[in-house]
């Protein structure tokens, strides 16, 4: 259970943030390369300024800059959405570990930073804001004009366009939103569990989180869900493997092959009518002949 | 003053003219009925009344004030209210979300979701709409999705409400519901610009009607000035009937080949379609038991008011759509099971929704041209493409059609429509094996003069070749100039099969359902 | 159901250029980058060049990078041409090095040929799959992929390697060795003394050179390109394109897969126990920048391969080795904007911009 509430906040940010992005419209699969920005500048923040939550305040910024790029390059110059999350990515892995290097000398890990404190139960405040934060969003999305504006501009963007929305402020400003969260997800990572970046991280934890997001049918609750149940899964694989028999077997990699697995047979099966936000991934032209 | 009033309002799309300096206005608690074929601008002409499109010239007021160009939310805070003809409803979200949406009532920044749901069944019940207003929209069917929108129109407090083919979905009964409560809206000192193509029920509910034709006003008349077969001459542009330019298959030399009063001869139909029957996309019965045969070197003309089975009687003979009944070319059941048997069968095809249907426009000229015979010569020797003959033949075939550019690397997506309609036909005409069967729907629609005359040659050359040819077909001057034979189809049934030469009269009464027992 | 617009393999010069483009433009920024950070750019740049092309050594790195990168842009090309976005490169790379690692144990005459072929096989079922899912499920192939290329990824180094196919022997320290070694005679020979230089470089340019036959001279390719770029027009010509789009995945598997086969018969001679290669993701960059053509790739491949290679030399003048994946980013970013990018080139060319200038990559929509 401690585990659990270790291994699922970084996922749970990040899936909120996919689930932010896609419901505007606008597919994200840069989440790994914002939730690595996040852990870097959250670690290198923390460190320069002494201060965990500087630190996390950072990660957050750096989340929102690389999402402001993809934002720009999607909406603005119409960039195939899928093809700019993928350089994202790669720019992610490049630059992160080169001003690892610049500024820290090492290309490995950086220096300890401080850790956001840890109450008696071992557990940040970042552990509770993730079982808070999906609640706090889904009453967004749902009931507030927001909310309800995000999900039309996903489905129909047009139909919004016509009652008078505008379509690619509220699109940026998601895509900005999902950066911020992605970044909180991965300074979770450094600042809240390690009290260091690795540059490993976020290790293939972005793509998890898309996975929980479709798991989760695109909804803040159950992307939220996803993310504990694939913590969960990752936490019992940890386990089985102090225990003697289980790692005769060594079963670790069907256990984390498994959130994958089953996301795709819900996908494969059509099992709840899993389906994307209907817009997700067409660039909106506001000119275009409807 | 006028409740919306459009002056000189001119909008452009790439080298298409859509609408081409309109002028219109609406009285309060007036209805007005704009009519006109698919393509004659009505459409643009509601995106720019309701602000979603900037124009490119002109003005709209709305109760004398200006109105920003291209700005809905304006047009939306001025009273207009615009139904579209594709719905702009969200799917998953509930009726009053839909209503709502962009003006919500709010509560300590949440949705005032009671004060919301109160007013939009408040709005609804007012004019005697039923809607479950917490129904998911994608849930309820077409024609409650349509009272959704005019609810939300009315919650929104539009007094002028623009409605785009409303009835185009809806069946008699749901349409004379739909009449009804414009009516009543207008009796309330509300105003309704109603776009349609449907004399029967603009002639029901309008106070005044204006015909477009090719982004044109032709003429605005009030409903006791005129009635169906003007209106009809109008919008078809049959005012040239007179001296037609063309002539006529009754003048040909084998105008033998027509017994009189309208008994049709045919030695052997190459085609032959009985009772067929078929659904449209949205699973409504398109074709209710349609037959009729075509000799070989015949054109048989269908006319008819869009949305009554031609586009759907062209899918199931190339392949597209399943149908129930008999379709057999030179006896063969078989040859629509599918597309790619259809062409196999010797069935070429002039689809409508060229771009999407008939081309890869990201490929070139060339590569367009083989599209369908790319394993045959000259397109191919063996397993491998053949450059040199692929070339060549496309060499011929863009001079035969004058194609431009006369390019074969050029992409056909960079052509003008005109050009792409021309590379359609010579690839399904010219481009293999001469065709057997020929399916061609709306094949010069928005093409110049010079283009549509080649289009004509081509469809001519494949009768002389003995090809029996099905045109789909708006202009009743081309379906004189080119067919045999014209077959009207209402309401996916055939209402009568006249010669060529029939009056306009005849004509439009078999278009508008009046079934005839003249041949 | 997916729309998309794709002018891969078209018969247009504007990849190459668009290629040359933004590479170049993406070394500039790269080493302005290093320059801005105090460090000897120029100094950099000799380092880089030496390493990657300095001698037989640094020239044979470049060529066993080159030839990977090669196979895993061209898949995600092949990919491209049925118009889908392939990005399940790297998982069926690894079924590919697997399946090599496994088959290259036996005995068997011909050992290479049957690891070769049981690696494009291994690849080509790992690609199949969301080629099917896609035409017989509707499921976006960009998901599928990424998921498949996890499932793959701790199927493989989470258990395979560790458990069930682990060199046996003794204990649990040899599952970080990886697999038991392949027979000699599965080795990639290699080309010349003193030098890593393989057979590798020259398989994967025939095969590049019978992809490029394929896609661009043989009438199934030409369906294949027909499906990418206007499916239903495809479908109402008669070609079956749910069909080609099954083919086009299996091949891109395929290649992918021989990709994998390469690191494991030339350079690793077993499945390591770490395996990070990373080649798959690569590829969509090599392929991306390479404007989906043969050539392009082979192009971005040859900087991309040259980069890597010669990056670890760049450590002697204090720039860490990820300048190359830094590098490769950024091409990425300049080709994910083409409308940032389409009217230089055309100026360059002289031309005025037409009118629907599409994109040089596909444009998925759900």
């Amino acid at each position: 259970m401690n585990l659990i509430l270790d291994f699922a906040p970084p996922l749970v940010f990040a899936a909120l943030g996919g689930v932010l992005s896609e419901r505007a419209g606008v597919v994200n699969i840069g989440l790994e390369g914002m939730m690595r920005f996040g852990a870097f500048a959250a670690a290198a923040g923390a460190i320069f300024s002494g201060s965990p939550w500087i630190g996390l305040g950072c990660g957050a910024l750096a989340g929102a800059a690389a999402a402001a790029v993809h934002a720009i390059l999607s909406l603005k110059f119409r960039a195939d959405q899928v093809v700019s999350g993928i350089a994202l990515n790669l720019v992610a892995l490049g630059l992160v570990t080169y001003l690892l290097q610049a500024m820290f000398g090492s290309s490995g890990v950086s220096p300890p930073s401080p850790a956001l404190p840890r109450d008696r139960f071992g557990h940040s405040a970042l552990a509770y804001a993730a079982l808070v934060v999906p609640l706090l969003f889904h009453a967004w999305l749902a009931w507030t004009p927001q909310g309800l504006r995000v999900r039309a501009v996903g489905e129909h963007p047009r139909a919004a366009a016509t009652l008078g929305v505008r379509v690619l402020p509220l699109r940026a400003l998601c895509v900005l939103g999902s950066g911020i969260l992605a970044g909180v997800g991965g300074a979770t990572l450094s600042v809240g569990l390690l009290g260091q970046f690795d540059s490993r991280m976020p290790a293939g934890q972005g793509f998890m989180a898309l996975a929980a997001m479709v798991f989760g049918k695109w909804t803040p609750l159950g992307a939220a869900g996803a993310a504990f149940f694939f913590a969960a899964a990752d936490a019992l694989q940890r386990q089985l493997s102090f225990s003697l028999h289980a790692s005769d077997l060594r079963l670790e990699g069907v256990f984390l092959a498994l959130p994958y697995a089953l996301t795709l047979l819900v996908l494969a099966l059509g099992i709840g009518r899993t389906r994307a936000p209907a817009a997700d991934g067409v660039p909106y032209d506001p000119e275009a002949e409807s | 003053m006028n409740a919306l009033e459009l002056s000189g309002i001119v909008k452009r799309f790439g080298e298409v003219l859509a609408v081409d300096g309109i002028s219109l206005s609406v009285a309060r608690g007036e209805v007005l009925a704009v009519v006109g074929e698919n393509g004659a601008g009505k459409s643009t002409l509601v995106s720019v009344a309701s602000g979603l499109l900037a124009p490119d010239a002109g003005e709209v007021r709305a109760f004398g004030r200006s109105l920003p160009p291209g700005d809905p939310r304006a047009a939306i805070d001025a009273g207009i209210g615009a139904v579209y003809q594709h719905f702009m409803l969200v799917g998953p979200l509930t009726v009053w979300e839909n209503a709502v949406l962009g003006r919500e009532p709010r509560r300590f920044g949440f949705i005032d979701r009671r004060r919301a749901r109160d007013e939009v069944a408040a709005a609804a019940q007012r004019f005697g709409l039923s809607v479950d207003i917490d129904a998911r929209v994608d849930q309820l069917g077409v024609a409650a999705q349509q009272r959704v929108e005019i609810v939300k129109q009315l919650w929104r407090g539009a007094r002028v409400l623009i409605v785009d083919e409303p009835t185009a979905v809806l069946s008699p009964p749901e349409s004379a519901q739909l009449l009804a409560t414009l009516r009543s809206l207008a009796a309330a000192g509300r105003s309704v610009l109603f776009i349609s193509h449907k004399l029967r029920e603009v002639l029901d509910v309008a106070d005044r009607i204006a015909v477009l034709r090719h982004g044109h006003l032709l003429q605005a008349t009030s409903r006791a000035e005129t009635d169906a077969r003007q209106l009809t001459s109008a919008i078809m542009g049959l005012s040239r009937v007179s001296g037609t330019p063309y002539e006529t298959p009754a003048a040909r030399s084998d105008s033998a080949r027509h017994g009189g009063h309208g008994e049709f001869r045919i030695v052997s139909p190459k085609l032959e379609v009985r009772e067929v029957v078929c659904r449209s996309d949205r699973g409504k019965l398109a074709l209710r038991g349609v037959s009729f045969r075509i000799g070989g070197g015949e054109i048989l003309g269908v006319a008819g008011v869009d949305g009554n089975g031609q586009a759907e009687l062209a899918e199931v003979l190339t392949g597209l759509r399943p149908a129930t009944g008999m379709v057999a070319l030179d006896g063969d059941p078989s040859f629509h099971r599918s597309p790619a048997a259809a062409r196999a069968a010797g069935v070429v095809h002039l689809p409508e929704d060229r771009r999407r249907r008939a081309l890869c426009l990201g490929l070139s000229i060339e590569e367009n041209l083989a599209l369908g015979n790319q394993r045959a010569p000259p397109y191919a020797r063996g397993a491998s493409i053949d450059f040199g003959g692929r070339r060549n033949k496309a060499l011929e075939l863009i001079r035969a059609f004058d194609v431009r550019p006369p390019d074969p690397r050029a992409r056909a997506g960079a052509l003008s429509g005109g050009n792409q309609q021309k590379l359609v036909a010579a690839r399904e005409l010219r481009g293999g094996a001469p065709p057997r069967l020929v399916v061609a729907v709306h094949p010069t629609r928005g093409l110049d003069e010079q283009a549509r005359q080649r289009v004509h040659e081509a469809l001519r050359a494949a009768r002389e070749a003995g090809a029996a040819a099905l045109l789909v077909s708006l202009d009743l001057d081309e379906l004189r100039a080119l067919c045999d034979r014209i077959l009207v189809l209402f309401d996916g049934r055939s209402t009568g099969e006249v010669p060529p030469d029939a009056s306009d009269e005849q004509l439009g009464s078999l278009m508008l359902g009046q079934e005839s027992a003249v041949g | 159901m997916v729309e998309l617009r794709a002018r891969i393999f078209a018969p247009a010069r504007d990849p190459l250029w668009g290629a040359l483009l933004s590479l170049l433009a993406s070394l500039i920024l790269s080493f302005a980058a290093i320059a801005l950070s105090g460090r000897d750019a120029m100094a950099g740049f000799a380092d880089l060049a030496a390493g990657a092309f300095g001698g037989p050594g640094p020239l044979g790195e470049t060529a066993i990078k080159t030839s990977v990168l090669l196979l895993t842009g061209l898949s995600v090309a092949v990919a491209f041409s049925v118009g889908l976005f392939n990005i399940g490169a790297e998982g069926q790379l690894i079924w590919g090095a697997l399946a090599a690692a496994v088959v290259g144990r036996s005995q068997v005459p011909g050992v290479l040929l049957w690891s070769l072929l049981a690696a494009a096989l291994a690849g080509a079922l790992w690609g199949l799959l969301p080629g099917w899912l896609k035409v017989r499920r509707g499921v976006h192939e960009v998901i599928s992929t990424i998921l498949l290329n996890w499932i793959a990824i701790h199927l493989v180094h989470g258990w395979l390697i560790a458990g069930p196919l682990a060199a046996s022997g003794s204990g649990a320290e040899v599952s970080v060795a990886g697999t038991a070694p392949i027979a000699p005679a599965a080795w990639l020979p290699r080309l010349v003394a003193g030098s890593r230089l393989d057979a590798g470089l020259p398989l994967a340019l025939a095969i590049a050179l019978g992809v490029w036959l394929l896609t661009t001279r043989s009438v199934r390719g030409f369906e294949w390109r027909a499906v990418g770029a206007g499916r239903e027009a495809a479908q109402a010509s008669g070609i079956p394109a749910g069909r080609r789009i099954c083919e086009g995945m299996a091949l891109s598997g395929a290649l992918a897969g021989i990709a994998g086969a390469l690191l494991i018969l030339g350079t690793e001679h077993r499945y390591p126990g770490v395996f990070r290669t990373g080649y798959g993701f690569d590829g969509i960059a090599v392929a991306l920048v390479g404007g989906g053509t043969v050539w392009g790739s082979a192009l971005a491949a040859l900087v991309f391969g040259a980069l890597r290679a010669g990056a670890t030399r760049l450590q002697l003048v204090g720039i860490h080795p990820s300048f190359a994946e830094l590098t490769q980013g950024f091409a990425v970013l300049l080709v994910a904007a083409p409308r940032l990018f389409q009217p230089v080139l055309l100026r360059l060319r002289g031309r005025a911009l037409p009118p629907s200038s599409a994109p040089p990559i596909p444009t998925v929509q759900p």
